[in-house]
């Protein structure tokens, strides 16, 4: 039960809710008002970056949204303090929230007048809900708080993008493919409540792919294991899945320079040299079909001509990569793919909820821009779906703030808002072991 | 071979919860057996290792080698927060703030917390947390697990038996049987099932990870070590897998028995 003045104190302050998906890579964060005479959109969502970074190069640290000042990538390190798709170091944290949410500049949110929306990874260990619950009340104060699995929030996206009344929802069955950074998940939902046995875990995220595509370019090219920045926009320039296991063997066939005494011509369609910044004259690469020319010349093999430029040849690394989220024992991961993943979730389920959450499939996370995810996703699942079930299987339009906006929406109806939300009076009187509790669904 | 069984503490390893330890002892049992005969080894209790089977030095590499390529920070280097910030307002809030733990912390805590509850000695879950973490989570799938359609309801076989039989009506009926799309449809939900499912509590952190590939699958492909085209060649010396002369000249000079 409320504590009397609680429920007065709703009524009387309508107040803006800070809506914070705070993922490993980047922070999505906006201010949703219920008072609104529209709709919640992405232009109301900014994302971040979730870290500190420190260059050695020019000895400065960056927090957050300061790296779009950095003009120097080369050797950067990062803090970052959600690991494994969790809040671990508030430290680093606070300074980030207080940087982007509190300080003069962004969102300029008052804690003590305003309510938080905070999305968290599914199965998050108990302690490090408690952690956060303390910090959200005893040192940033927030008036009401409400703390919740993310990706359930994807279930108040109308199902049909142009309908914008909100009353129907959520959505009755609902299957969320979240690839993100830290891990791939997958999250089946009835009438927006997560179902908690069946939620499966993938440890293949982004941070996975980028970590490997530096051990290998390194491996084969450049010592580049401090150039994660680089890396990363690399991967994210070149990379693409194939669309069938057999596209697979062909490419890998393509890209192979030959025996000794048989040398292939490497097929340019695939291999690109990617022109590596110098942080001088550019501060960012690019991705060109492939030249033996250049590449000889690199190799000292032919005379220099033209201006001096560092290639990065990369053949079957653009696709033997994000491979990995379909073959994790490619690199020896025990651990099946994302499509037998699926099914392995979708077992724990009455036959009745499998056929409505196979018809329901929304992927959303970064790793599905990837070209050619969509595409291998569905190719793969379909032989292990039943023939008579149907397969209904989305991309999020936008999949990065796709959960950010399910939750705006959410946070744009106070009476959906006001059954969730806890008063930091309420947390005061009972404290934070209750709040886990209460969140996790074991008090009713 | 020793079994060894790491008991749940709160230092951390990257290795898994067991492993196979070399026993170096002098055993004069063994001194006749010349190792480098094949058909003796297969003879030999447990038998000699499959094509395609690692040895623990292998396996520990691997295991190290993708933690180092999921992990999120870099322990060695410290950034340290810009600024001056203000002091946590609470005691609870500098305590939380001033931890320097890591992800694998928390998680080894849960674990330990967890094999507490049950009180039986259940061995620590591993990273991938595949095999050792399979007990909670089985047990918890199960009670949740519905019954398959057969048991579940006995469910009116055919939905088109028609109340009275009658003389022409029989035919029509067997017709709309096999019309009927009813034995199609799966079974309705059962609301107690289904309150059942949905006030299942979470699981843990390791046993929400995905289980490792059926046995009877396709084998796990092997690429070369060096320039990732297919592995077809097998180094002899640290059992990596190569493409060709090539790329085993290259792995010899760089990566032969360098990770371990």
């Amino acid at each position: 039960m409320p504590p009397r003045g609680s429920k007065k104190a709703v009524a009387a302050a309508p107040r803006q809710t800070l809506v914070l998906d705070n993922g490993g890579y980047s922070i999505k964060a906006g201010l949703v008002s219920t008072q609104a005479s529209t709709p919640p959109s992405y232009d109301d969502c900014t994302v971040h970056p979730n870290c500190i970074a420190r260059s050695v190069r020019d000895k400065r640290t960056y927090t957050s949204s300061e790296l779009d000042k950095c003009v120097d990538f080369g050797e950067l390190a990062f803090r970052r303090p959600v690991e494994k798709g969790f809040i671990v170091n508030w430290e680093a944290e606070r300074a980030i929230w207080e940087h982007e949410f509190m300080g003069g500049e962004g969102l300029r949110c008052n804690p003590k007048e305003a309510n938080l929306l905070l999305m968290e990874k599914p199965n998050c260990p108990k302690e490090l809900q408690k952690n956060c619950d303390e910090i959200v009340f005893e040192q940033f104060e927030f008036a009401a708080y409400y703390r919740c699995v993310g990706p359930t929030l994807n279930a108040y996206h109308p199902y049909d993008p142009t309908e914008t009344s909100l009353s129907a929802l959520p959505q009755e069955c609902l299957l969320i493919i979240d690839t993100s950074y830290s891990d791939t998940t997958i999250l089946p939902l009835y009438q927006g409540q997560l179902i908690q046995s069946a939620v499966r875990r993938l440890a293949v995220g982004g941070k996975l792919l980028t970590n490997y595509l530096k051990e290998l370019s390194s491996l084969r090219h450049y010592n580049m294991m401090e150039e994660t920045y680089l890396l990363n926009e690399i991967k994210e320039a070149v990379s693409f899945v194939a669309p069938s296991t057999q596209a697979f063997i062909k490419d890998l066939d393509r890209t192979w320079k030959g025996r000794l005494g048989d040398k292939r011509e490497l097929d340019s369609t695939i291999v690109v040299d990617y022109v590596l910044p110098d942080y001088e004259r550019s501060v960012h690469g690019y991705a060109r079909p492939h030249d033996p020319v250049k590449s000889k010349m690199r190799r000292g093999l032919q005379p220099l001509q033209g201006p001096r430029e560092d290639l990065l040849p990369l053949g079957n690394e653009r696709f033997a990569v994000p491979e990995l989220i379909f073959n994790p024992t490619d690199i020896g991961i025990k651990e099946v793919g994302l499509p037998q993943a699926i099914m392995e979730s979708l077992a724990n389920l009455p036959e009745a909820l499998r056929i409505g959450m196979l018809a329901n499939i929304v992927v959303v996370g970064g790793n599905s821009v990837i070209p050619g995810f969509m595409e291998r996703l569905e190719f793969e699942l379909r032989p292990l779906v039943p023939a008579g079930y149907i397969l209904g299987l989305k991309k999020a339009e936008d999949p990065i703030r796709h959960t950010w906006l399910g939750a705006a929406r959410f946070a744009s109806q106070p009476e959906l808002l006001k059954n969730v939300l806890v008063e930091k009076a309420e947390y005061d009187e009972r404290g934070s072991g209750w709040l886990v509790r209460k969140f996790g669904g074991d008090l009713k | 071979m020793p079994h060894v069984e790491l008991l749940p503490n709160s230092t951390s390893t990257a290795a898994p919860g067991w492993t196979y330890v070399v026993d170096t002892g002098y055993d004069p049992s063994k001194v006749a057996i010349n190792p480098k005969d094949r058909k003796r080894t297969a003879a030999r209790p447990g038998g000699a290792r499959g094509e395609n089977e690692l040895s623990a030095r292998q396996q520990t590499a691997i295991a190290r080698r993708i933690a180092e390529l999921d992990r999120d920070n870099d322990p060695k280097q410290s950034i340290s927060v810009p600024g001056k910030l203000a002091a946590p307002k609470t005691q609870n809030a500098r305590r939380i703030l001033q931890y320097q733990r890591q992800i694998k912390h928390w998680l080894d805590d849960e674990e330990a917390q967890l094999s507490q509850q049950q009180q039986a000695p259940i061995p620590r879950a591993t990273a991938r947390g595949s095999i050792a973490t399979a007990g909670p989570r089985r047990q918890s799938t199960m009670a949740s697990i519905p019954p398959t359609p057969s048991e579940a309801t006995p469910a009116p076989p055919t939905f088109a038996v028609p109340a009275p039989p009658k003389v022409q009506g029989s035919s029509m009926s067997q017709e709309d049987a096999l019309l009927s799309t009813a034995s199609a449809m799966p079974p309705p939900l059962d609301p107690a099932e289904l309150q059942a499912l949905l006030s299942a509590p979470s699981l843990s952190y390791a046993a929400s990870h995905v289980g490792p590939p059926a046995p009877g699958g396709p084998p796990q492909r092997q690429f070369c070590d060096n320039c990732g085209y297919w592995g077809k060649i097998k180094c002899l010396r640290c059992g990596a897998r190569v493409c060709g002369m090539e790329c085993k000249d290259a792995h010899e000079a760089t990566r032969c028995l360098k990770w371990t």
